[in-house]
């Protein structure tokens, strides 16, 4: 019979279902999970933030008394939870809003973790963090950037990274330094892809600058994963604006810088948004193109010895890249939700939320570049900030502007190959 | 009455399924292998019984998550609203793409559905008012009962099961219906059924719209349970070529393919993700892409047809074949 | 006519002749075994791989690059057609989209596996720079990759209309039971078909290298294009995927430049959608 036989397969499959929900309870530790990226085309931001992550449990789980300022480095363990160690438990978003959901619900009912950090796409984090807030478990984004993210009335969502009004304060403050400096910057063209991150910050940078006077924005957007970006490069040769600002992943990071060497194009200053030209496959593919990008970080090394210098060292030995942006807002915000777990002294989730809320980091206690962690009533980082770096010689990003931070006078005109 | 007893025997354990495996991802796993099997079952009364391989049919998905996320985002009204309005746009939409695309024959057929599905995921993604690439969000805290926001899956499980089992007899009514019998006569052989008379475009038409309906129906209820569509997850091609493969691997044409797909690839992706996905090397991939592909090598019929081979089954089913070479 | 419409103009050409140059593989085995490649995106993105592996192990460029891509592709080809293309030709279409689908995963997170997920990407200056001719510029990198285009395509058309082999392929194409009796193996003309195809499909990844980047999920970007570019020229024309790739690349190109790239998809598939009206059977192809 068609159906006994089908019948057979389904129970197997409610078979594979039961064994799917063994899971064992380790004693002293603190399970904590993480939702990325591993597959599909932003997987090696997963990968890498996966070391970054590795790298910070390293760090909080054994003796660095290099590290003394950083909060839970110097001892063994969550002193807290006398010594408990933490674990992470990763898993893959698949670029899908349903899977994230599916793995945030499997991670806080089979996994038992405290808290969740994730997941990256902005769609993503606002369907997982929706679970998390339905089961009262803690959801701290590191990186997800969407402004609607905090305005849901979340009461265990929380977010570290700076977010595109941030975007937008820092910007109008660096172009208006470069052009005390004689740059000129009336003109700006803003170049993003459609996707929500490149729409929603380009939108949100377009009426910012318009509010702070700046007019003259020209906006030249692309499909994301473009075969061909000749036209796009033709139509800023043509409407030579001062200022390029790029809001671009990698794929289409490293197409452009390629494009504009073959049809010989150079902005007088070209800025970048974070993303793309962060990741150290850009500069190992095209940094050479490139020499003179300004970028947007919160991330400097900084001079030896200091805590992210250490972090830097740790990160290279473990990964083989270099250490930027993206992967240190991953650790930050890690950092920032296991010493609310620290403090609260216990794996009870409100305990935890409440000391979410009581964080109040200073800037030395911090590897990125913040002027602090403090949450607002929505769960967003009032003191996220971010310096401008530049790629002066094409191998390696140094900070040049807040003037306070700099390593290196920025270097005007934008120089390319 | 024989007939009936299978059938009964399997709704029974689908009701006590969540009962008996209370965990909460389970249950999930549950109302997903039901979603999925809603929408493959859709797809399988043109994709299977007429022969016409859609790889667009996640237009008619995002019709209906796009008409529930929609309501509640745009109008304040409950998702569920979402449900009668995805119908109507997706019938709409359907007879607007089958008049022209039906007439093609195999590939075109298929090319020219992928096409008007990147279409609509393009212009959604360029369309403000539709949330553009940013998306449309749902009920985050529940109103009331009707915003359908649970915690529990059971809510969605047991209102999916009913729908699927909706699904199944509009299904099993259209394939004893003259409707089947024209199909079938169309899929040997279309020149041969006109010439006896079958209104083959008719058919065909209805047949498309029917599974648009369908296919809207289960768009919506996805987009209740995640809370949430944007044009990847909405529209995406790659949602189209997960219903086909579904119903391909469970056996199209035949009425209990879809199910039997879907019970097999939505457990198998979710839980080879949970214990592959977080080490980051694509072993989830290559695992799922290795089973399709040996199901495909040696049993390109649909898992359901091996069955139906092995125990000799009395009575004919639908031939699983679609367009393309036969031997 | 700017000289920055002829530069738009031009550019487009250029990456019409590519889009043409990865899709050719794909025609020929959809034209000859009514088989749907839905892995040919990662033939394309295994030949880049292929170049990668070349240039960072020897150091060579696509002298060395792009003859082995074409060997291994070849291979490959021959394989996949013995091991899986050859049984699944029997079912259902469905099985094909089944199969194929499978082996695109299986392809593309292999390499995800073994490489990582990191983008690379080939030295921009690999073939030779960039020619400023009257203005206009045009990367050497392209132009070699659109003049092989050429070769491939006529290379192709004249290996089916004028020797015996082709004649052969087409007559297993036609009808294969009447070929055999003709005292032809169709096994052995279709995967001789595949090789060809997989080859040409290796070449144009290994040639597209040099100017884009390197990534495993890449195949899915170029993928759907091929498949467009394939069903407008018609499927199984050799010539009408050159057309069509030409005719797509100048669109793109100019609405991208006239109207807004994030709009020049939809230029293109809403042509395409409007010439099935009218031509189902393609720019070239045979009903």
């Amino acid at each position: 019979m068609r159906f006994k036989h089908a019948l057979g397969l389904l129970s197997a499959a409610a078979m594979s279902l039961a064994l799917a929900g063994a899971a064992t309870a380790q004693d002293k530790t603190v399970k904590i999970g993480v939702i990325l990226p591993m597959s599909g085309g932003t997987a090696s931001i997963g990968a890498h933030a996966k070391a970054a992550l590795e790298v910070a449990v390293d760090i909080i789980n054994n003796a660095h008394p290099e590290l003394e300022k950083l909060p839970l480095a110097k001892n063994a363990g969550l002193a807290g939870l006398s010594g408990a160690k933490v674990e992470l438990v990763i898993a893959d978003n698949q670029g899908s809003p349903a899977t994230g959901q599916n793995q945030a619900l499997r991670l806080i009912t089979e996994e038992k973790v405290v808290a969740i950090l994730g997941a990256y796409q902005s769609g993503i984090t606002l369907t997982a963090s929706a679970i998390a807030e339905k089961y009262g478990i803690p959801f701290l984004t590191p990186e997800s950037v969407a402004a609607n993210l905090t305005e849901r009335g979340f009461k265990w969502f929380f977010r570290t990274t700076p977010i595109a009004p941030d975007f937008v304060r820092i910007y109008d403050q660096f172009l208006t330094d470069m052009k005390a400096a004689g740059a000129k910057t009336d003109a700006i063209a803003l170049v993003h892809d459609n996707t929500e991150y490149g729409s929603s910050v380009a939108n949100t940078i377009a009426t910012g600058f318009k509010e702070k006077g700046r007019a003259g924005v020209i906006d030249v957007a692309y499909p994301v994963n473009a075969t061909d970006l000749q036209s796009q490069v033709l139509q800023l040769k043509e409407k030579k604006p001062d200022v390029v600002l790029m809001i671009s992943y990698t794929s289409d990071a490293i197409l452009f810088a390629k494009t504009m060497q073959s049809l010989d194009y150079k902005p007088p200053l070209l800025l970048a948004d974070d993303a793309g030209y962060s990741d150290p496959s850009f500069i190992k593919a095209v940094g050479k193109l490139s020499q003179g990008v300004f970028n947007r970080s919160a991330w400097a090394v900084g001079p030896a010895g200091s805590p992210s210098a250490v972090v830097a060292d740790m990160y290279k030995k473990k990964s083989g890249e270099e250490m930027e942006d993206t992967v240190g807002r991953q650790m930050q915000g890690f950092f920032v939700l296991v010493d609310a777990i620290d403090r609260a002294g216990s794996t009870d989730p409100a305990k935890i939320q409440a000391a979410l809320k009581a964080t109040d980091l200073k800037p030395d206690q911090l590897i990125m570049g913040y002027q602090g962690v403090k949450f607002d009533d929505k769960g967003q980082n009032v003191l996220a900030s971010a310096y401008i770096i530049q790629l002066q010689d094409g191998e390696n990003y140094v900070s040049v502007w807040p003037k306070t931070n700099a390593e290196k006078a920025p270097m005007l005109p934008y120089k390319g190959w | 009455m024989r007939r009936l007893l299978w059938p009964s025997v399997f709704l029974a354990l689908a009701i006590a399924y969540p009962l008996l495996l209370a965990s909460p991802f389970q249950q999930r796993l549950g109302a997903l292998v039901l979603l999925y099997a809603i929408a493959a079952s859709a797809w399988n009364i043109v994709g299977g019984y007429a022969g016409q391989v859609s790889v667009g049919h996640v237009v008619f998905f995002g019709c209906g998550a796009y008409a529930a996320m929609g309501s509640y985002a745009k109008f304040g009204l409950s998702p569920l609203f979402g449900i009668p309005g995805g119908i109507v746009i997706a019938v709409a939409l359907a007879a607007i793409i089958g008049v022209p695309t039906l007439r093609l024959s195999g590939h075109y057929f298929s090319m020219a559905t992928i096409a008007v599905a990147e279409t609509m995921r393009l212009i959604v993604t360029n369309t403000e008012w539709l949330g553009a690439a940013v998306g449309l969000s749902g009920p985050t805290v529940a109103r009331n009962v009707f915003d359908l926001s649970f915690i529990s899956s059971l809510p969605y499980y047991y209102l999916f099961l009913g729908v699927l089992v909706i699904t199944l007899l509009i299904t099993w009514w259209m394939t004893n219906s003259r409707m089947g019998f024209y199909l079938r006569a169309i899929k040997d052989s279309e020149r041969a059924a006109r010439s006896l008379g079958a209104p083959a475009s008719r058919t065909k038409l209805y047949a498309f719209m029917l599974s648009a309906a369908l296919t809207s129906v289960a768009g919506a209820l996805y987009a209740m349970m995640v809370g949430f569509v944007d044009p990847e997850s909405g529209l995406g091609i790659l949602i189209s070529v997960k219903i086909l493969i579904m119903a391909a691997l469970g056996g199209a044409g035949l009425l209990f393919g879809p199910v039997v797909g879907a019970a097999i690839l939505v457990p198998l992706e979710e839980i080879s993700n949970s214990w592959l996905g977080g080490k980051g090397a694509g072993l989830t991939f290559v695992v799922y892409g290795a089973i399709i592909l040996l199901i495909a090598r040696f049993q390109p019929g649909g898992i359901l047809s091996l069955i139906n081979r092995t125990v000799g089954k009395d009575r004919k089913p639908a031939r699983a074949e679609g367009a393309g070479h036969a031997p | 006519m700017s000289l920055i419409l002829v530069q738009v103009i031009v550019g487009g050409l250029l990456l019409g002749a590519v889009y043409a140059l990865f899709s050719s593989g794909l025609t020929l085995v959809w034209g000859m075994m009514n088989i749907v490649n839905f892995a040919h995106g990662d033939f394309v993105m295994l030949g880049m791989y292929v170049a990668f592996v070349v240039y960072t192990l020897m150091g060579g460029g696509p002298i060395l690059g792009a003859p082995l891509a074409t060997l291994v592709l070849a291979t490959l080809g021959v394989i996949v057609y013995f091991g899986l293309i050859r049984d699944i030709m029997k079912g259902p279409m469905l099985a094909q989209i089944l199969g194929t689908f499978g082996l695109a995963l299986l392809l593309r997170y292999s390499v995800f596996w073994w490489f990582g997920a990191n983008f690379q990407s080939l030295p921009q200056n690999i073939v030779g720079g960039t020619y400023a001719v009257a203005g206009l510029r045009i990367e050497a990198s392209r132009l070699l990759a659109g003049v092989v285009a050429l070769l491939v395509t006529l290379g192709l058309h004249l290996l089916l209309t004028r020797t015996s082999l082709g004649s052969k392929m087409l007559a297993v194409a036609e009808d294969a039971t009447a070929a055999q009796l003709m005292g032809i193996r169709p096994d052995t003309m279709q995967a001789i078909a595949w090789a060809i195809a997989a080859g040409a499909t290796g070449l144009a990844g290994a040639l597209i290298a040099n100017f884009f980047y390197i990534v495993p999920t890449v195949g899915e970007t170029l993928g759907i294009v091929a498949f467009v570019t394939v069903s407008l020229g018609g499927f199984g024309s050799v010539p009408g995927a050159l057309v069509a790739g030409l005719l797509i690349g100048v669109i793109e190109s100019l609405s991208g430049y006239l109207i807004g790239a994030v709009y020049k998809d939809i230029v293109v598939y809403l042509l395409f959608l409007f010439f099935l009206w009218f031509r189902p059977q393609g720019l070239m192809g045979k009903m």
